[in-house]
């Protein structure tokens, strides 16, 4: 008999919190039986600022989501964003041990525990260890179990974040007495399931644009080599049109939705647009121009400073990201945003529409991470190319909280 | 409020040896008091403190003083914090006597540079020993000026903030958006010149001339009794046509009331209206009723309005405010006080309470400074970029090569936004 368990997938987001509920028969069905999207509350920047409200808020959609499906939680797969998420590309290397100079697993797991040795400072945790192809006297191998030579090297892009600032949303599950299965970053997740295959092999560049943050991954021949987190999203948008045009924040998100677009056109110079657009008194004109230029100004920004860590990394080679970017997060909505990466990183872009896989409605932009999350559920984080698990993050944090 | 004006207007024509000086410290602190054209105020006094000399002489202000000769050999800070430091303490005797005694102390500074930021601590730790009101204009250098002015300036308003009644940032990433479309970066720093000389022109008008409704030195010392806590200000002006809802919508729109949703946490304000002999009664109640809906209750709000008689279907609208940092910034003992002030328009009141409030004002001299309680250290730790960070005033900064993300790029960038 094969045993079920109801796995909540939560993104404590900035503006939003998604929650989905999974039930996985076995190892390998997974049924959605519930979904929730709550108003997030003490949440700036990805970073919890208010514990207890965000607390509240988080329990509050996790309770309407096990409404939804009529079912009681039993483990929680949780997404982390936030500036404090850190990566590194740390190279392993072992020299071949056996005689007959043919790699054994011994020198692979050697290889791979080198590659993880780097200590961190106090207060930061390891929250993933990725692996890259390994080579073998410098050539790149997809296998090398069996094959001859005398030094193997690997690669593991290791994404490490600050143990308060993880504690934290461990805290706000711990409230309402859950267990934290895993911790996954939320671009690793979003783009576990908005890439085909084939587009993993290709390459691509996945940028997912919240409320608070912008979490991008890229994606190379198959391989995660690079995660990032810009400390920028949809509130900084909404931010500088209210100190731009100079009107209230509301206002100013209205502006966005209604009349935003991700870059300027000359056009723009010459049309107006209402603040209210009811003739009430204070409703003003302004130019169209003014909101996209401030919004221009924004994006572009963020996509060049992903732009420029790629290319700080060496990384940015526009043959190896043969997909182009994969647009996704609330934020993607913005009219123009395709059009804006285009310009930017020079590469095919589109918004994505979600996993093909999936009801339609669980299709939006807010669930990407969350369907993510529910993935790694699954298929857990073993298979090679997917994230590894440090071993003991989950309990070294346990160790902190009980020091509260 | 006409019985209370009519009051205030017998009081105001004695008031004729109102003391104020206005103080240009450091090089662009110095250009922009030279630049003050106060149309017929008389008695305002000029005074300027440099390190350089040279730059000093240049200077066609009647009172000046180089300071730091002995530092400096009269040639500037050259950008040097501490420089500029060593050369404000060594001169401590002199400054104190520019100072001198005055009722009302207008300091104008630039900071980022050397001796603008630092002297100027040194000045309003001397003018606050004094019973001087203490005010400050500080200019915040562009964002293009680069990270190391932009850190000094952040270190040193907080600092200053704290040894002055009221302290008006004015960032010049902000000011910028007020010039033409293409200004030039020299026409930049005149755009920051310009607004100090507002800001000071309505406020001696509003203390020196007479009008519809006079608001005396008591009045602004109500709303400033307490040193610290935040400090805004706003203009907005019009001519001809329809130049009271002109006015009041440039005023509504000015950058400087837009960074953060500020008017509704404010304590108390000053609303000063100048107008041409075509200035009403009507007109400025008008005009009040909007204010007063805009930035909160009339009790709240400290009026006043005269009129220049050079000028016609002109308006000039001013508004100064105090509000306190936040609940935990704010030290606790003397809010009970606070709030029996209910209006700025009784005379009796107004005297007695500005006995009542000499304590509060003498309590955080600069001897007291280091002693202050961490939670005004914490106060101004994020400060000064705050004016610009808006709704992220109070998250930490959001450091990326030197600047901080929170700050809208349009800003940090100097991209002209045209809202009208």
């Amino acid at each position: 008999m094969s045993q079920t368990r109801v796995v909540a997938a939560v993104e404590i987001g900035t503006s939003k919190i998604a929650v989905l509920l999974g039930e996985i028969v076995g190892d390998s069905e997974l049924n959605i039986i519930g979904h929730s999207v709550g108003t997030s509350k003490g949440v700036k920047k990805g970073e919890i600022t208010d514990l207890d409200k965000a607390s509240d808020c988080v329990h509050a959609t996790i309770l309407k989501a096990e409404q939804n499906a009529q079912s009681r939680v039993d483990e929680v797969y949780l997404a982390q964003t936030g500036r404090h998420l850190i990566g590194n590309f740390n190279v392993g290397s072992s020299n071949v041990s056996s005689p007959d100079g043919v790699v054994r697993r011994v020198d692979m797991d050697a290889a791979k525990e080198d590659a993880k040795r780097r200590t961190l400072p106090r207060a930061r945790t390891y929250i993933h260890h990725i692996q890259n192809p390994f080579s073998l006297d410098g050539r790149p191998v997809e296998n090398p179990l069996s094959k001859e030579g005398r030094q193997l090297q690997v690669g593991y892009w290791s994404v490490h974040g600050d143990s308060e600032v993880v504690s934290d949303s461990l805290r706000v599950i711990r409230g309402i007495d859950l267990d934290v299965s895993d911790i996954i970053i939320s671009s690793i997740a979003s783009g576990a399931v908005l890439l085909e295959e084939s587009e993993k092999e290709n390459g691509a560049l996945v940028i997912d644009m919240g409320g608070g943050t912008t979490d991008y991954v890229l994606y190379r021949k198959g391989y995660i080599v690079k995660t990032g987190v810009v400390p920028v999203g949809g509130d900084h948008i909404t931010n500088d049109l209210s100190i731009g045009l100079r009107v209230a924040r509301k206002s100013a998100e209205e502006f966005k939705l209604k009349n935003g677009r991700a870059y300027y056109q000359t056009e723009d110079r010459d049309e107006k647009v209402w603040l209210f657009g009811d003739l009430t008194i204070g409703d003003r004109e302004y130019p169209l121009a003014a909101i996209t230029k401030i919004i221009e100004a924004r994006v572009f920004e963020v996509f060049d400073m992903i732009k420029e860590q790629l290319e700080v990394a060496k990384i940015f080679v526009p043959g190896d990201i043969a997909s182009g970017v994969v647009l996704t997060g609330g934020s993607s909505r913005l009219a123009g945003m395709a059009e804006a990466a285009q310009r930017q990183f020079g590469l095919n872009a589109r918004v994505s529409e979600g996993p093909s896989d999936v009801a339609e409605e669980l299709r939006a932009p807010e669930y990407s991470t969350t369907l993510g999350l529910l993935h790694y559920a699954l298929t857990g984080q073993e298979e090679s190319q997917q994230p590894a698990k440090p071993s003991g993050i989950l309990r070294k944090l346990t160790g902190l909280l009980n020091f509260d | 409020m006409d019985t209370t004006a009519d009051i205030l207007f017998s009081r105001s024509a004695a008031q004729g040896d109102l003391k104020i000086k206005i103080i240009g410290v450091g090089g662009a602190g110095t250009n922009a008091v030279d630049g003050l054209k106060l149309d017929d105020l008389g008695d305002v006094r000029l005074a300027a403190i440099n390190t350089d000399a040279q730059a000093l002489n240049q200077s066609p202000l009647a009172e000046k003083l180089i300071i730091g000769r002995s530092v400096t050999r009269g040639l500037g800070a050259g950008g040097e914090l501490e420089i500029g430091k060593a050369a404000a303490e060594s001169d401590r005797d002199a400054i104190a006597r520019l100072i001198g005694d005055m009722d009302l102390i207008i300091l104008v500074v630039g900071l980022g540079g050397g001796t603008g930021s630092a002297a100027a601590q040194v000045v309003a730790e001397l003018a606050a020993k004094t019973d001087a009101l203490v005010l400050a204009f500080a200019t915040l250098p562009f964002s293009f000026e680069g990270a190391r002015r932009k850190r000094i300036a952040e270190e040193s308003i907080g600092d200053l903030r704290q040894l002055v009644h009221g302290l008006i940032p004015l960032p010049n990433d902000v000011l910028l958006q007020e010039g033409e479309e293409d200004t030039s970066v020299l026409n930049a720093f005149a755009v920051a010149d310009r607004w100090i000389g507002r800001g000071v022109n309505s406020l001696c008008a509003m203390l020196l001339k007479t009008g519809l409704i006079n608001q005396d030195f008591s009045s602004l010392r109500s709303v400033f009794q307490d040193r610290g806590g935040k400090t805004i200000f706003g203009t907005g002006t019009a001519t001809g046509g329809d130049y009271v809802k002109d006015a009041l919508e440039d005023l509504f729109i000015c950058p400087l009331l837009h960074l953060g949703d500020r008017p509704a946490q404010l304590d108390r304000i000053l609303v000063n209206v100048i107008g041409g002999t075509d200035l009403g009664i009507a007109k400025v109640n008008e005009i009040m009723t909007q204010v007063a809906k805009r930035f909160g209750s009339r009790e709240d709000i400290v009026f006043g309005a005269v009129i220049d008689e050079s000028r016609s279907q002109s308006l000039e609208l001013c508004i100064l405010g105090k509000a306190e940092m936040d609940a935990v910034a704010a030290p606790a003992p003397e809010p009970a006080a606070k709030k029996t002030i209910t209006t700025g328009l009784g005379l009796e009141t107004e005297i007695s309470q500005d006995n009542q409030f000499s304590k509060p004002v003498h309590r955080s001299k600069l001897s007291g400074k280091k002693k202050q309680p961490d939670v005004n250290q914490d106060e101004f730790t994020f400060i000064d970029n705050d004016a610009q960070r808006g709704y992220f005033e109070k998250t930490d900064r959001n450091e990326y090569n030197d600047e901080d993300l929170d700050v809208p790029t349009f800003m940090r960038r100097g991209i002209k936004i045209k809202i009208k």
